[in-house]
């Protein structure tokens, strides 16, 4: 029998076999895979079988059963290989977005990349996802980010930039991450905002999901008794995927994914393939979450640290003030008594010289520059003296009125107002005196420098609820252009008075509740002391 | 006029004369100690209105040889002279009827003997018992 089919022969010439293509020269050298490969399935094979039965040939029935078993494993094995290259793209997806989420770090990142996979062909290909997640305290899960198009229009329009730029999965993440994170959490602004579950009402079905640590595919949700019909009129599909996010026994969050454009039907197999993303994207959110809170501590510990240091150089620079007072303190003790002499001597002699003697004016300037020196002196024991705490009940009036008219008498100029304002019946505090004494007249003293020879100094106390508030008010008289005074504050100078300035700001930091210095008025300067009525501690 | 006799203890001998000139030439009879034994010595001998008494002498505390003046003579009055302005820190101080800070100026020492004298005499006379 003549066969009209190239079945019988080992090899064929190109004219001989219509079905072998360009690339498959090898065909036609090898029966057993040509037969297999395309004389099965070649209609000129059909004819031969045909006339093979109709010749009665006793191998025909037998041969058509084997044909068949032959065809439908090889059906069977193109299923199986389309079904492999599906999970190997997938397992190669899977990888994919496994490295991009273990080199992201920042949490937008990691939630751009999560979406984008979710919602990109090159993806799931899901219409949209929505991420919730669970706040701080846990007591809720809050719609934080959704992705994809909100109508019909704007999906052509992605999909059409989409195709065009053929972004990887990874640039596509990236170019939303950087292009439009900020846009797309302002579009699903309103869904978002309504997004927001309470962790503890454990019969809500997103509590459900993670309750079972489960995704649920929600299909036919109107009806559905077990949806809460709030969140269908959210987000205003029929079918939607539920996939919760869970990292250590630790609730995460949900990812709700729907194909509200195409309505696409979602698989067992996309919810299969879905849920095994979650787990990579929860520890991610997680890691993220915690990198963040990290660096939160770290940026605390860092100014902590700062802080600290300052602190202890202001210490060491204290304790080395406090060593130089005592010296201080020594020395001008020792040159005290020499000079009283010599200043005391200087005054005895000058009551008996006559009024015209060369002698007097000699005596005079000794007198006069002894006069100096212990001023000088009675400066830097009281420096010294300050530089040591010396805690008591004190009557702040008493402390304001000292200061007050000791400095106002040395330094305030002729035309200076001076009005000192104390409330009566002020009750004690438990401070130091020397010291809040000290920082009032050194404030005093460089204002007063400042102001000039006009204008008018406000002190005064008052009780400001638990504490007794003292008010210093400076207002210079009218400056010229240009020479308007530049109060200090406390740390702003620099030189000797702003370490002056910074050891007031330090010893008020102390004893004081608060205290702020504010502008007054055109060109004065305000300073509030609020020294506490109760002592610290108790 | 009965003048007043004044004990000034201070162990330098340039305050003890500039405090004996000065005080001389306000009517004041002046004797002066270096230090606590020879004021205690002084104090026993004599009768004293007032002392002037300096806190820091050498190697001795002023303020020792005062509790033992307010101890033993309760009555008669003690300005302490200083040269540093702590003195109220120690409690002991306290126990004197005036404090001066030293300075050239011996104004302020001058109002405090007239004042601390003016207390006595509405007091009545000492007891002598050192």
């Amino acid at each position: 029998m003549v066969w009209k089919c190239c079945w019988t022969t080992e090899a064929v010439r190109e004219d001989e076999c219509p079905s072998i293509e360009a690339d498959e020269a090898d065909l036609y050298v090898s029966l057993q895979r040509r037969f297999v490969a395309k004389c099965i399935e070649c209609p000129r094979f059909g004819e031969d079988l045909d006339r093979l039965s109709e010749s009665g040939h006793p191998s025909a029935p037998v041969l058509r059963l084997l044909i068949d078993e032959i065809q439908r494993q090889k059906t069977l094995m193109n299923s199986m290989a389309a079904f492999l290259d599906n999970m190997n793209m997938e397992a190669r997806f899977l990888h994919e977005i496994g490295v991009v989420l273990q080199t992201s770090l920042g949490l937008d990142e990691v939630l751009s990349v999560a979406l984008t996979a979710f919602t990109a062909g090159k993806g799931f290909g899901m219409n949209r996802a929505f991420l919730l997640l669970a706040d701080k305290e846990r007591r809720f899960l809050r719609g934080t980010l959704g992705v994809g198009p909100r109508d019909y229009q704007e999906a052509w329009e992605i999909w059409d930039e989409v195709s065009r730029k053929d972004f990887s999965l990874k640039e596509m993440a990236r170019h939303f991450y950087d292009m439009k994170l900020s846009a797309e959490k302002d579009k699903f602004h309103d869904i978002l905002e309504r997004l927001t579950v309470s962790l503890a009402d454990q019969s809500h079905i997103l509590n459900r999901a993670l309750l079972e640590r489960r995704p649920i595919l929600v299909e036919d949700a109107p009806r559905n008794p077990d949806v809460d019909p709030l969140l269908v009129s959210i987000l205003g599909v029929d079918t939607f995927l539920i996939l919760p996010l869970i990292s250590r026994n630790r609730r995460i969050g949900v990812i709700l994914a729907d194909n509200f454009i195409t309505h696409r039907q979602i698989t067992p197999q996309d919810v299969k393939s879905m849920e095994t993303l979650t787990f990579p994207v929860a520890f991610a959110i997680e890691r993220a979450a915690l990198y963040e809170r990290l660096h939160e501590d770290l940026r605390k510990l860092t100014r902590a640290n700062t802080k600290l240091l300052e602190q202890q150089e202001l210490i060491v620079r204290m304790e080395k003030l406090a060593l130089l007072g005592k010296i201080t303190s020594s020395i001008s003790h020792s040159i005290r008594n020499p000079l009283m002499v010599i200043g005391g001597f200087a005054r005895s002699l000058l009551k008996d010289i006559p009024s015209d003697d060369p002698k007097r004016e000699s005596l005079q300037t000794i007198v006069r520059e002894a006069r100096l020196l212990e001023d000088a002196l009675d400066e830097a024991l009281a420096y010294a003296d300050s530089a040591l705490p010396a805690l008591d009940r004190w009557d702040v009036n008493q402390l304001v009125g000292n200061v007050f008219r000791e400095v106002v008498k040395n330094v305030a100029g002729d035309r200076m107002s001076c009005i000192l304002d104390l409330s009566p019946d002020l009750p004690t505090i438990y401070t130091d005196y020397r010291q809040i004494a000290y920082c009032i007249k050194k404030l005093l003293r460089f204002n007063l420098e400042m102001m000039g020879t006009a204008g008018e100094l406000y002190m005064g106390t008052r009780l400001d609820g638990e504490c007794i508030l003292i008010e210093i008010r400076f207002c210079p008289e009218h400056v010229h252009g240009g020479d308007e005074p530049v109060f200090p504050g406390l740390g702003e100078e620099d030189g000797t008075k702003g370490m002056e300035l910074s050891i007031c700001r330090v010893i008020l930091e102390n004893y004081c509740k608060s205290f702020t210095v504010e502008e007054y008025g055109s060109n004065g300067r305000r300073y509030t002391l609020r020294l506490p009525l109760k002592k610290e501690g108790t | 006029m009965i003048m007043s006799r004044i004990l000034v203890v201070d162990d330098e001998s340039s305050i003890r004369l500039l405090y004996s000139h000065e005080l001389a030439d306000e009517g004041y009879e002046i004797a002066t100690a270096a230090n606590a034994a020879d004021a205690v010595e002084l104090l026993r001998r004599d009768d004293f209105d007032l002392i002037l008494l300096d806190i820091k002498l050498k190697n001795e505390s002023g303020l020792e040889l005062l509790q033992r003046i307010v101890k033993e003579r309760h009555n008669l009055p003690v300005i302490l002279c200083t040269a540093f302005s702590c003195y109220k820190d120690d409690f002991s101080a306290w126990l004197a009827d005036g404090y001066v800070v030293k300075s050239s100026d011996l104004q302020e020492l001058k109002d405090e003997i007239r004042r601390v004298l003016a207390k006595k005499s509405s007091r009545g006379p000492t007891h002598k018992q050192m």
